[in-house]
């Protein structure tokens, strides 16, 4: 009986294959991290560090520990679905060391949301400055309880 | 300071009109020149590489003395062809990912395991075994650099019997008969990456990976006509007429077929005048005019289409030299209509934005890492590497043997 | 010949071999190596992604246009300055048709400028001419079929298991198909990070059971955010969504997004 012989291009070439082949199985045992697949086809460490950011802002209910008074009148008032840090900026840095001073609000604040236009809807009170009040907002409305005046 | 100064006028000139999502309002579309020469040359090889095949599968004696110049046409460009990818990445040094931990539902993942098979299964395994019987002939009498390369490239095979001959003519065309199913492979996928994309009107239709798979074809084949002319003017040589003609008849097959599907896009868009259609108007009259009517149209297909055509009905009745020279010029066009085509697809999905109200106005820079410039260069590469495989391995001090690479005034 | 060739591919196989098992010790120590540099620390321990369902939804009934939402997320996530938003204000302005005409509606103008941050310029139209007039806040749409995650080529972006749609600014390669591949314009591709970045749902404070930044700061209640496995009693997106005719954005794309809109116009795309 005649053997079967590899003619030796084949055989170079097929040795040459599982080399190549056998080289990417080992590179991806080396290359693909280790949480990769624990949820899906993503890195599941991914989840933890992109919640690892710190946060910027404190949120009302950080504010509402300390400032309570505040936020009693504030829930009470027209302005309650208000957060603070929505005038008050960003602070949590205040809220973490009382000694950080937050940023004074600027007087003209209030037309951010309350100067009049017309693409706003018609439930929010909406002013002219020109033909409202030309000075300070606060003047005639406590900015924690708008309807009613200092 | 000036440069702020500028800086901020640059932003407060608004680069678009009607309304764009406001992530769409960058100066720079995100997919740029570099994303445009990526398909134009994955399209050369694969339409080089069907020209090849041509000879082995299809028979076609009378390509047989461009044979091999078309497969190392097809394996210079395909070298290059990962480089639009690399330089475009955010980043570049995390590439191999593709590889690792491809995701199947993306048309882009199988970029890297297609790429690897029609490199090393396909192209470089066909030109071995075409080339094996040379390679171990050469490697006898080839000395220095030269020797080491041949000796090394047969893999230490050195046997030239005949039955060893007969073996690796017929693995190189079952290789070429996988090949083509290979190329379209390798070609259309990036069409079906355009194609896929449902959240844009201009690329998101199933024709998108046919028209780019024949638009390659025509585009490879005219760059075989061209290179093929270019060489046999740099060696003053003859033109094999005969070559010649065949090629400039299935060139304008392959133009003519492009052009019915290309058009068949057009009309059903003008058809059914979907929602996008108003934007996508005036984009082209705004954006694409050049491109698009000059580049694409009169440039890359209609001229070309009656040079060519022409000569498939008069035939021999037109002298040679004005053959050659229409010939050439059609090429010559037809890789600039493609390279507009591309152009048109890649920028005219982005030129408009997916609100359907609004058109972009994006710059384009000269020099860095996505301008005009390297663009130019990515596409000027591959022919310097050509230059290098045809001085190593089409030289006219070696000589070639049987089967396929023989002929008349043979490159 | 034939004996020379299969002893020398013998050794060359078991050469082969023996290579392959010396590498392994060197090969689990650079893997370690490479491990170390995925592994994070400072992320809320026992938050388990599986036990929440997160939804956001949009009241675009209520929205005041003030821009305060997405001034407060570029703050809160550091977002580069420039044409890079994770969440914007549209306004549309529809005007009346032109006297004479027999149509309903004349032109639509819609505009963000800066995504609506800094608020928004004086209406372009006077105010008689306008027959509707609104905002609307854009976010990702947490489509359950998401088409971004679709075509990430190599699984930097990815649904997880609490609803959000997140990416591995680590593992991205920064191709920008997921850019292309999103209908909303969701995303951007960050001059910084060189990498895709779109809205987390402030998934760094949520969590930690604090609210998204944008729903934090909006004065008008127009964002509702909760927890679809954990619903309150009285939770207001419950309400929102058991009290309103809610639609999505381009539900014909089949991506079938999450976020709800109760107030929309057919203008809006």
């Amino acid at each position: 009986m005649r053997r079967f012989r590899l003619p030796p291009q084949i055989l170079r070439l097929v040795l040459l294959t599982l080399g190549i082949v056998g080289t990417y199985l080992v590179a991806r045992t080396l290359l693909v991290p280790q949480s990769f697949g624990e949820y899906g086809w993503y890195r599941g460490a991914a989840l933890e560090e992109i919640a690892s950011h710190t946060p910027v802002f404190a949120g009302k209910k950080a504010c509402a520990e300390c400032h309570t008074d505040v936020a009693q009148k504030l829930a009470h008032s027209e302005h309650q679905t208000l957060s603070c840090e929505a005038c008050h900026g960003a602070n949590r840095e205040h809220a973490l060391n009382h000694d950080v001073v937050p940023a004074k609000v600027p007087n003209s604040f209030c037309l951010r949301c309350h100067e009049a236009n017309p693409s706003r809807p018609k439930w929010l009170k909406q002013i002219v400055v020109k033909e409202h009040y030309g000075e300070k907002c606060s003047d005639c409305h406590l900015p924690h309880q708008p309807s009613q005046s200092p | 300071m000036t440069t702020g100064l500028t800086n901020a006028v640059a932003e407060a000139i608004p680069t678009f009109q009607g309304y764009v999502y406001p992530n769409e309002a960058t100066s720079h579309p995100v997919w740029s020149v570099l994303i445009v020469v990526y398909p134009y040359i994955t399209g050369l090889v694969a339409g080089a590489f069907i020209m090849a095949s041509l000879v082995r599968v299809f028979k076609v004696k009378a390509l047989e003395p461009v044979y091999r110049f078309s497969l190392l046409t097809a394996l210079a460009f395909l070298l290059c062809a990962p480089l639009p990818l690399l330089f475009h990445l955010g980043h570049p040094e995390r590439c191999f990912e593709i590889m690792m931990t491809p995701h199947l539902t993306s048309p882009m993942a199988v970029f890297g395991f297609v790429y690897a098979w029609y490199l090393m299964a396909v192209l470089l395994l066909e030109l071995w075994f075409d080339y094996r019987r040379d390679l171990a002939v050469w490697s006898r009498t080839a000395t220095g650099f030269r020797g080491i390369l041949y000796r090394l490239l047969t893999v230490g095979v050195m046997d030239v019997s005949e039955p060893a001959v007969k073996l690796d003519a017929k693995m190189a065309q079952i290789l070429s008969i996988v090949g083509i199913p290979s190329a379209f492979l390798l070609h259309g996928y990036v069409g079906f990456i355009f194609g896929s994309i449902k959240a844009n009107p201009w690329w998101g239709n199933p024709l998108m990976p046919i028209i780019f798979i024949l638009s390659a074809m025509s585009s490879g084949i005219a760059l075989c006509v061209f290179n093929y002319l270019v060489l046999t003017w740099i060696r003053r040589r003859e033109v094999d007429m005969r070559c010649l003609d065949t090629m400039a008849m299935f060139l304008f097959y392959a133009l003519l077929v492009d052009a019915a599907v290309e058009t068949l896009d057009w009309l059903h868009r003008a058809f059914a005048a979907e929602e996008g259609f108003q934007v996508m108007q005036v984009m082209i009259r705004e954006k694409l005019f050049y491109t698009l009517n000059v580049g694409q149209a009169v440039i890359g297909t209609l001229l070309p289409f009656l040079m060519l055509g022409s000569l498939q009905l008069l035939r021999r009745r037109v002298p040679e030299l004005a053959r050659r020279r229409m010939i050439f010029t059609s090429a010559f066009m037809i890789l600039i209509g493609v390279l507009a085509m591309r152009w048109n697809v890649v920028m005219g999905g982005q030129l408009f934005s997916k609100t359907l109200r609004g058109v972009m106005s994006y710059k384009f820079e000269f020099t860095g890492g996505e301008g005009w410039l390297m663009g130019l260069f990515l596409i000027i590469l591959p022919f310097i590497i050509l230059t290098v495989l045809v001085k190593l391995f089409l030289s006219e001090r070696l000589h070639a043997s049987e089967p396929a690479a023989q002929g008349g005034g043979a490159v | 010949m034939k004996t020379q060739v299969s002893r020398r591919s013998a050794l060359v196989r078991l050469g082969a071999a023996i290579a392959g098992v010396l590498t392994l010790p060197v090969a689990r120590r650079a893997k370690a190596a490479v491990q170390n540099f995925f592994v994070s620390s400072g992320a809320p321990k026992g938050y388990d992604p599986t036990e929440h369902k997160w939804l956001m939804c949009v009241d675009a009934t209520k929205c005041i246009g003030c821009g305060l939402c997405a001034e407060a997320c570029k703050k809160e996530n550091g977002v580069p300055e420039g044409p890079y938003f994770r969440t914007w204000i549209e306004r549309y302005i529809i005007t009346k048709p032109k006297p004479g005409s027999v149509e309903t509606r004349g032109e639509t103008l819609v505009d963000s400028p800066d995504g609506g941050m800094h608020g928004f310029p004086e209406c372009p139209v006077p105010t008689d001419q306008i027959e509707q007039s609104f905002f609307v806040p854009k976010l990702c749409n947490l489509c359950e079929h998401p088409p971004c995650v679709q075509v990430c080529p190599v699984g930097a972006t990815f649904k997880a298991p609490d609803g959000t749609v997140l990416i591995d600014k680590n593992y991205c390669i920064g191709c920008a198909f997921c850019l292309q591949a999103c209908p909303y314009g969701a995303r951007f591709l960050s001059p910084v990070t060189h990498t895709a970045e779109k809205c987390t749902l402030c998934y760094h404070r949520i969590t930690r059971g604090l609210k998204p930044a944008c729903v934090e700061i909006c004065p008008a209640e127009a964002r509702i955010f909760g927890d679809l496995k954990n619903l309150a009693a009285d939770d207001p997106l419950q309400k929102f969504y058991e009290n309103n005719r809610t639609e999505v954005l381009k539900p014909y794309l089949g991506t079938a997004p999450r976020v709800l809109y109760a107030g929309l116009d057919e203008e809006v795309r």
